[in-house]
């Protein structure tokens, strides 16, 4: 490595984060210097978040002979560096402009009086919290910065040593066409999956709605699939689609179709995944919709049957936006069951396969973590995926979020 | 309420008795690969050994397959939460050694020639089990579960197309099933196999051709491996044909979930013939004669055209492993339990109940002497084929590190080669070999002392 590497980095980092905050300083009426002298410290730390336990790998000169380096690790290291940057100036940005509207609102003189529900001690809260906090820390939050630490190195369970491979763990993704295919697979499935099973949930679920004689019994009975666990559904589909022997190409040659290639041809299996998830979900989906059809006020519906709307118009334009809370909710949780929840029904239906063709993120997750026992691969692939499902989270309250109509 | 307290109290003073009670047996726990009748079978057997010697508790726990009980394995050793006993499958062997968690049974036995009254006679097994789990000169695991690739035929459709024995070469296979396809009530395909990757191992070893270089892994470390040989792109290619000319079933399942299917596509009739273990013997030729057709067993067909013919087959199956740094009353407890459950009575059993070879000499002696074998003839095709087969590298079978992971590259080649219309299966076989490669590369910079 170059010895001058570090230097220009922490340089740049305190270039950036003294311009940065002397400006947002200057903004929100304190000192400038003040603020840029903050700046420098702070983006020499943000700099080297991530550099200094990297040790500046993908800016090293020579070879090293676990990984090489390339254009891809460099701008990745660029990268790293702007995130770096981002997660220690852009907080405290924050706090100089919550800190300057306090000051400006002019509440200060208030912040003693007591205010009704509030607790007097304000290290109560914190004692609370502790033991809830105790158990995230060492169950949810280490595990998660142990991956961020396997995702850099070339490690096997088992295998008495492990070996520092710098960021090639997610830069060969870049390269590999395979995972490429696979961010397209995933997507493919999960909006199938979350498009198709809402719809036909939706249907099910008003024709279930109807004052049917034993209506109980039919909505009881629509929920069943969800009790039962992704791998017997697997199985279960496993028997029903097998190309040769199973019963549902046996019921399509006896009304005159050709057999479908279920398991065996690519452009068929991922719609037995799809299909097989659908089923499992549906249960879950139905009941949420039946719950939210008891709450569609009746009169609405009659007040627009006066004004002349037939009945679809009706469901169109009352039934479903007044659904839309319920609607907005399932989106969510049946697009985190088609990209992690899935995984189960793949393993026992197709194994990912034929052709990888229903090889999704998360199962490739396991195949290169579990079943090849990479596990530095499997880390730094597990929070790729976990990058992808909290930006489509944020994108979706973003967007459809605002258009959800909670009611008067 | 009163008695409500009463009843807690008692229940208090129960719950308390029970360990105590249990506490007095050393419990040997002991994880196996299967969870059908196989399982039964061995909780069975493990019950009979605690009625006979009290002192132990052996507890038998299952899993579905192969893959799965390696991983569970590497992640109880992460935990010091191994049992004393595993089942590890053959390609597991060198990631066993390099493990570093068992110990051999033979250093386990020392000298000794008996352990609480149960014999340890290591020689007493048969000359290619016994070959196969000797591991630098030691006996190193149990064997139990030996098997072959054999093929089971339904010769009821196969009489029915004028085929009248089971074909043993490619080619024969070929004309059997253009026979078979031509019948008017011809099975929706002829053959099927499970796409695992022990299949093409056998295939490869037929053909005398190797699967990793430094002999098979067996004089020096398996550094790169060789199996786009010749013998693999005929393999591949000979079943893209057969695929191709709708003879063979592929169902798309691959490794542990494959077997599956392949019962189901058979014991449906749906096809005449399937390439199997010889683990399911009783399995298939019971299910044909419950439903009304004769299963015949026979060797592995073999391509006619290798240069050296028909050069033999390797071993299949599981052997149990030893777990190392147990205290010595759980260690014998071990020993007693791996040698009474493979002794001569048990081994005949297990044979007779599944399929695997019988393991013992004394127990081959005792079916013959029997008449087990001209009863029922489909049984002592697995061991005539090992018997007969020669001893050369390539039938020892390859002794390489990452070996599981690098079977799921196999199958997936052959996915690759079955599924894409106009596959090489040169470059594909090429591009597989260049991933298990690297593959191996990495196992053996962080595992190879």
């Amino acid at each position: 490595m170059n010895a001058a590497t570090p230097l220009i980095i922490a340089l740049v980092g305190a270039l950036i984060g003294a311009s940065f905050l002397g400006w947002t300083f200057r903004q929100q009426g304190y000192r400038m210097e003040f603020g840029a002298l903050i700046g420098i410290a702070a983006g020499v730390v943000g700099a080297l978040l991530f550099m200094m336990p990297l040790d500046f790998c993908m800016f090293q000169a020579e070879p090293d002979p676990l990984f090489k380096i390339d254009s891809v690790d460099v701008i990745f290291g660029i990268m790293l560096i702007a995130i770096g940057l981002a997660i220690v100036l852009l907080p405290v940005a924050a706090i100089v402009r919550w800190r300057a509207s306090r000051r400006s609102s002019e509440l200060l003189a208030d912040a003693n009086a007591v205010v009704p529900g509030a607790f007097k001690s304000r290290w109560m809260p914190i004692v609370l919290l502790i033991p809830t906090i105790a158990i995230l820390a060492l169950f949810l939050y280490y595990p998660s910065l142990d991956t961020i630490r396997l995702s850099t190195l070339l490690a096997r369970l088992g295998a008495p040593r492990t070996a520092f491979v710098c960021v090639d763990n997610y830069t060969s993704l870049v390269s590999n066409p395979e995972y490429i295919r696979s961010i397209g697979i995933t997507f493919f499935i999960g909006i199938a999956v979350v498009v198709i099973g809402l719809v036909l949930s939706l249907l099910i679920a008003t024709m279930a709605y109807q004052p049917l004689t034993g209506a109980r019994i039919y909505r009881t009975l629509l929920i069943w699939p969800y009790a039962i666990s992704p791998a017997v559904a697997g199985i279960i589909f496993l028997l029903m689609f097998n190309p040769a022997g199973g019963i549902i190409n046996y019921f399509l040659d006896r009304v005159g179709i050709a057999p479908v290639g279920w398991l065996n041809d690519p452009v068929a299996a991922p719609w037995a995944v799809i299909i097989a998830s659908i089923w499992k979900s549906m249960g879950f989906n139905i009941l949420f919709y039946i719950a939210g059809l008891q709450n569609v006020p009746k009169d609405l519906q009659e007040s627009a049957a006066i004004d002349g709307a037939n009945v679809v118009q009706r469901f169109w334009y009352v039934v479903i936006p007044l659904l839309s809370p319920i609607t907005f909710f399932l989106v969510i949780t049946n697009l985190t069951y088609a990209f992690f929840e899935t995984f189960g029904t793949i393993d026992y239906l197709t194994g990912g396969g034929p052709l990888k063709s229903t090889m999704t993120l998360m199962y490739r997750v396991y195949e290169v973590g579990v079943v090849t026992n990479d596990l530095g691969k499997g880390a730094a692939q597990s929070i790729v995926l976990f990058l992808i499902v909290v930006g489509l989270t944020i994108f979706q309250f973003g967007s459809s979020g605002r258009r959800v109509n909670y009611g008067a | 309420m009163k008695r409500l307290f009463a009843l807690f109290i008692l229940l208090t003073f129960v719950l308390t008795l029970v360990p105590v009670a249990a506490q007095d047996a050393t419990e040997v726990k002991v994880w196996i690969a299967f969870t059908d009748n196989r399982l039964d079978w061995a909780k069975a057997k493990a019950e009979e050994f605690n009625a006979a010697l009290p002192q132990y508790n052996v507890v038998v726990e299952g899993y579905s397959n192969y893959e799965e009980l390696f991983n569970a394995t590497q992640l109880a050793a992460e935990q010091n939460a191994l049992p004393a006993i595993v089942q590890y499958f053959e390609v597991a062997s060198q990631d066993a050694i390099d493990s570093g968690y068992f110990k051999p049974i033979a250093d386990a036995v020392g000298d000794r020639t008996e352990i609480n009254g149960i014999a340890t006679n290591l020689d007493d097994f048969i000359g290619p089990v016994a070959a196969y789990y000797t591991i630098n000169g030691k006996f190193n695991s149990m064997p139990w579960n030996t098997s072959s690739a054999i093929m089971f035929s339904n010769q009821t459709i196969l009489d029915k197309a004028g085929v009248d024995a089971p074909p043993t070469t490619w080619a024969e296979m070929d004309a059997a099933c253009e026979k078979v396809m031509a019948m008017s009530d011809a099975p929706q395909y002829c053959f099927t196999w499970p796409n695992h990757g022990w299949f093409f191992e056998q295939w490869l070893a037929q053909q005398d051709a190797p699967f990793a270089n430094n002999d098979n892994g067996r004089t020096e470390r398996a550094t790169e491996v060789a199996f786009n040989n010749d013998a693999g792109v005929a393999l591949l290619s000979w079943l893209k044909e057969e695929k191709d000319k709708g003879y063979l079933y592929y169902s798309g399942a691959q490794g542990g979930d494959s077997w599956g299917t392949v019962d189901q596509a058979f014991q449906g009739q749906q096809t005449a013939m399937a390439v199997y273990s010889s683990s399911d013997t009783a399995i298939y030729t019971n299910t044909g004669k419950e439903n009304g057709y004769e299963v015949v067993a026979s060797f592995l067909p073999y391509n006619q055209d290798a240069p050296g013919g028909w050069t033999g087959n390797l071993i299949g199956g599981a052997s149990l492993w030893l777990v190392d740094g147990l205290s010595t009353e759980v260690e014998d407890g071990a020993l007693s339990f791996l040698f009474w459950l493979t002794n001569t009575q048990n081994a005949a059993e297990w044979h007779q109940v599944t399929g695997y070879m019988p393991i013992r000499l004394s127990a081959v002696a005792e079916l013959e002497a029997a008449g087990w074998f001209t009863e029922n003839p489909n049984f002592i095709v697995a061991a005539n084929q090992l018997s007969e087969s020669q001893k050369t590298i390539a039938t020892a079978g390859a002794l390489m590190g990452n070996f599981p992971a690098i079977r799921n590259i196999v199958t997936n080649a052959i996915d690759k080669v079955l599924l894409t219309a106009d596959a090489d299966p040169k470059a594909i076989l090429d591009e597989a070999a260049a991933e298990a490669n690297a593959s191996l590369a990495e196992y053996n910079a962080l595992s190879a002392s």
